[in-house]
């Protein structure tokens, strides 16, 4: 896929402080590449009356709704990874599957923006992920993104879920020990994974430049806890200041993320701005009106759709089924769920699991 | 409203009900229509109801007849007669209704179910609609004081435990409508007593010849937030050329009762609703007036409600149709297998175009409408309406 290698070097090319990829002439191409290469994508354009000829701007591309992704396989070329969303109330039927033809482009995303969110100071840390390993799920993008962080980034890489749930006295003992010798510490997993850490009542003062990433929001939590609430927990149980806790925005169906801009903002002297969700310069989100798909006006709730250059192997633009409202000039915040969607996401597959 | 004042509204009930026990049941059904009538004419609901509810005003002025017509004095009397039973050692003295508010003025049905078993009523009226419950105690007490005196209508927000522990302690049936965890908590806290009423839908079966606008209304009424708004159509001939003359019509109904405002989260979880549709390879029939979903996999699968629709072929309805889910089957040109319906928990079978006209004796629920009160169970019912 001579698109996507290109694509990745770029993206590899902006990791190390090069150029952004530049967006507008790769949304087109990549949208003549899927309408030519991706038959259920062609099909759905040709009744929107979408064709490469008649789409001149990145914001006209057709938006595939989230659910297509439960219903048709939506590649453009043989797959070599398949990733599922989690969430098992509606059946295997409801879940979602991304095809990816050419991985490395996921990769390149994910550890770019990784890297430029979550460890703008070139911090090396062992890694704790409240997950399952690769081997016990391999379907599971946000796993895989764990891996390939550890093999880049980290020192050291654990994996805190086995087949019965979250190994809660390792954990523990594992945090006690990184405590007593002041090492700092990368943990990430699912919000609800942290909040069953914390409800063991133990606490910990971790090194400093400690982090978390969390992911998933108040997906497969037993009760409410509010973004406050769970930053408070993250000082008071783990001694992290809660510029270093991350939360994680991703879809099994996008190849790359949004972060927490708070780290960004604090390296970049702008600790006062509002907390918000930002991204790397090749995913574009806009909020949409339910109804007529347009633009929302500045800070009004809409439905949320990504525009992700990284999916150039399967379809670049999604239609949520998250509802949100733009933060400042590059931000967003995710506000909730549509009614009635099905429950899926990383919260999930903590309970899959348990 | 503190709880002293409720306890002290509710013996002031009890006393009065003591006065109006002798009544004939003729006395409080004739009472309670001609409260109805008048409150019907109240200016108050349509005046307060569509902001309250989120229903357009036109199908506020649609909805107020629907619910004064079902408290008819001749039914109320033969209600009596059919479910009360031999006197009146066992009357409940004092009924409670924890009301909904998805659909409006359901304070109608309630308090006239408690006049009619001679017991005091006390209505905790839903968030949605806190005016139709005050408004029909009024039009009562314009035309039978007596009788209205033993009626209290009260609103306070969820979570006030104080005043919920009144209701739940002092009633000797506490009659509950609303979500399924809403009900689970309030019957932990008054083990039985409690008498629930969760979340069901509707559907029809009808023949390709059937008349869309009456369906289209059945759907439309209450903005489809009812248990009685059919959700899934299953239709005998051709069943596309029916979902395509739906989908006409629920435009040109929706110019005279065009829906309530939405929010942005109704909306999204429409869209959501046709993307899915479209993806499952459903033909999605979408204009201003609702959403019609042609699928030709005869199954069931509520919709999100906000005047949307499935319809499939026939199929056999109980080889379909979930037990426990349905509350009511329209039916248009078709005989219905109602011994099939009530083992599946169907309460009531009617002609579509009829399907938000209850009446009185509606055995909601299959549990017979009056007879509850007195803790009648029997065995399950469904109520054939032709």
């Amino acid at each position: 896929m001579s698109l996507g290698v290109e694509l990745a070097a770029e993206i590899d090319a902006c990791a190390r402080g090069g150029p952004a990829p530049d967006f507008e002439p790769w949304a087109l191409r990549i949208f003549r590449h899927q309408y030519e290469r991706n038959p259920p994508y062609r099909a759905f354009c040709a009744r929107r009356g979408a064709t490469p000829s008649t789409v001149t701007r990145w914001q006209d591309v057709p938006a595939v709704p989230a659910a297509a992704f439960r219903h048709v396989d939506l590649a453009c070329g043989t797959p070599e990874i398949v990733f599922r969303t989690s969430g098992t109330s509606g059946g295997p039927q409801a879940r979602g599957r991304h095809l990816l033809p050419y991985p490395p482009l996921y990769r390149a995303s994910a550890l770019a923006a990784f890297e430029r969110f979550v460890l703008p100071d070139g911090a090396r840390l062992p890694c704790l992920f409240l997950l399952p390993p690769p081997e016990e799920k391999p379907d599971s993008s946000l796993v895989r993104m764990c891996a390939w962080v550890a093999d880049a980034f980290g020192t050291s890489v654990e994996w805190f879920v086995g087949p019965g749930g979250l190994d809660t006295p390792r954990l523990v003992a594992r945090l006690a020990a990184l405590a007593a010798s002041g090492e700092a510490a990368l943990l990430a997993g699912p919000t609800a994974a942290f909040v069953r850490l914390f409800d063991t009542g133990r606490s910990f003062r971790l090194g400093p430049a400690s982090r978390v990433v969390d992911t998933g929001g108040q997906k497969g939590l037993e009760r409410p806890l509010s973004r406050a609430g769970f930053l408070r927990r993250c000082w008071t149980s783990l001694g992290i200041a809660t510029y270093y806790c991350l939360n994680e925005y991703g879809m099994t169906e996008l190849c790359s993320q949004r972060y927490d801009s708070a780290l960004w903002d604090r390296f970049h002297g702008r600790s006062l701005d509002a907390r918000r969700l930002i991204g790397p310069p090749w995913l574009r989100t806009r909020v949409l009106d339910p109804d007529t798909l347009g633009p929302v006006p500045p800070g009004t709730t809409g439905l949320l759709c990504h525009h992700d250059l990284a999916n150039a192997g399967s379809v670049a633009v999604v239609l949520t089924e998250d509802l949100g409202r733009t933060v400042g000039e590059d931000g967003i915040d995710v506000l909730g769920r549509v009614a009635g969607a099905v429950p899926r996401g990383c919260g999930m597959l903590l309970a899959e699991l348990t | 409203m503190q709880a002293r004042e409720l306890h002290g509204l509710l013996d002031d009930a009890l006393r009065a009900r003591e006065r109006v026990r002798r009544r004939s049941p003729r006395e409080i059904a004739a009472a309670l229509a001609a409260a109805a009538t008048r409150w019907s004419d109240d200016p108050t609901l349509t005046a307060e109801l569509p902001a309250m509810t989120g229903l357009s005003p036109a199908m506020i002025a649609a909805a107020i007849p629907l619910a004064a017509e079902a408290i008819d004095c001749d039914a109320m009397v033969r209600l009596v007669e059919r479910e009360r039973g031999p006197a009146a050692a066992e009357d409940p003295g004092l009924v409670a209704h924890v009301l909904a508010s998805n659909v409006p003025a359901l304070a109608l049905p309630a308090i006239a179910l408690g006049c009619l078993a001679g017991a005091a009523v006390v209505v905790k009226s839903g968030h949605g609609d806190r005016v139709s419950g005050p408004a029909f105690q009024r039009a009562l007490a314009s035309v039978d004081p007596d009788l209205a005196a033993t009626v209290v209508t009260a609103y306070w927000p969820g979570g006030e435990r104080a005043l919920d522990d009144v209701l739940l302690d002092r009633a000797q049936v506490v009659i509950a409508t609303g979500r399924d965890s809403t009900l689970a908590a309030i019957a932990a806290r008054a083990p039985g007593k409690v008498i629930g009423y969760g979340a069901r839908v509707s559907v029809a079966a009808l023949r390709d010849d059937a008349p869309a606008g009456a369906l289209a209304l059945d759907v439309v009424l209450h903005d489809q937030r009812g248990c009685l708004s059919p959700h899934a159509v299953y239709v005998a001939g051709n069943a596309r050329a029916f979902a395509e003359r739906l989908a006409r019509v629920f435009n040109g109904v929706a110019a005279h009762l065009p829906p309530g405002r939405l929010t942005t989260e109704e909306r999204a979880t429409v869209r959501a609703l046709r993307d899915e549709a479209e993806w499952e390879g459903a033909r999605v029939l979408a204009g201003p007036g609702g959403t019609v979903i042609y699928d030709e996999r005869p199954r069931f699968r509520p919709t999100c409600g906000l005047r949307t629709v499935r319809v499939h072929p026939l199929a056999a309805l109980p080889d379909v149709l979930p037990p426990g889910r349905v509350e009511c089957v329209g039916f248009w040109g078709l005989v219905p297998d109602t011994t099939a319906l009530e083992r599946l928990g169907v309460s009531r079978v009617c002609p579509v175009g009829r399907m938000q006209r209850p009446p009185l004796a509606w055995p909601r629920g299959q549990r017979v409408a009056l007879g509850t009160l007195f803790g009648h169970r029997g065995p399950p019912r469904l109520l054939l309406e032709r």
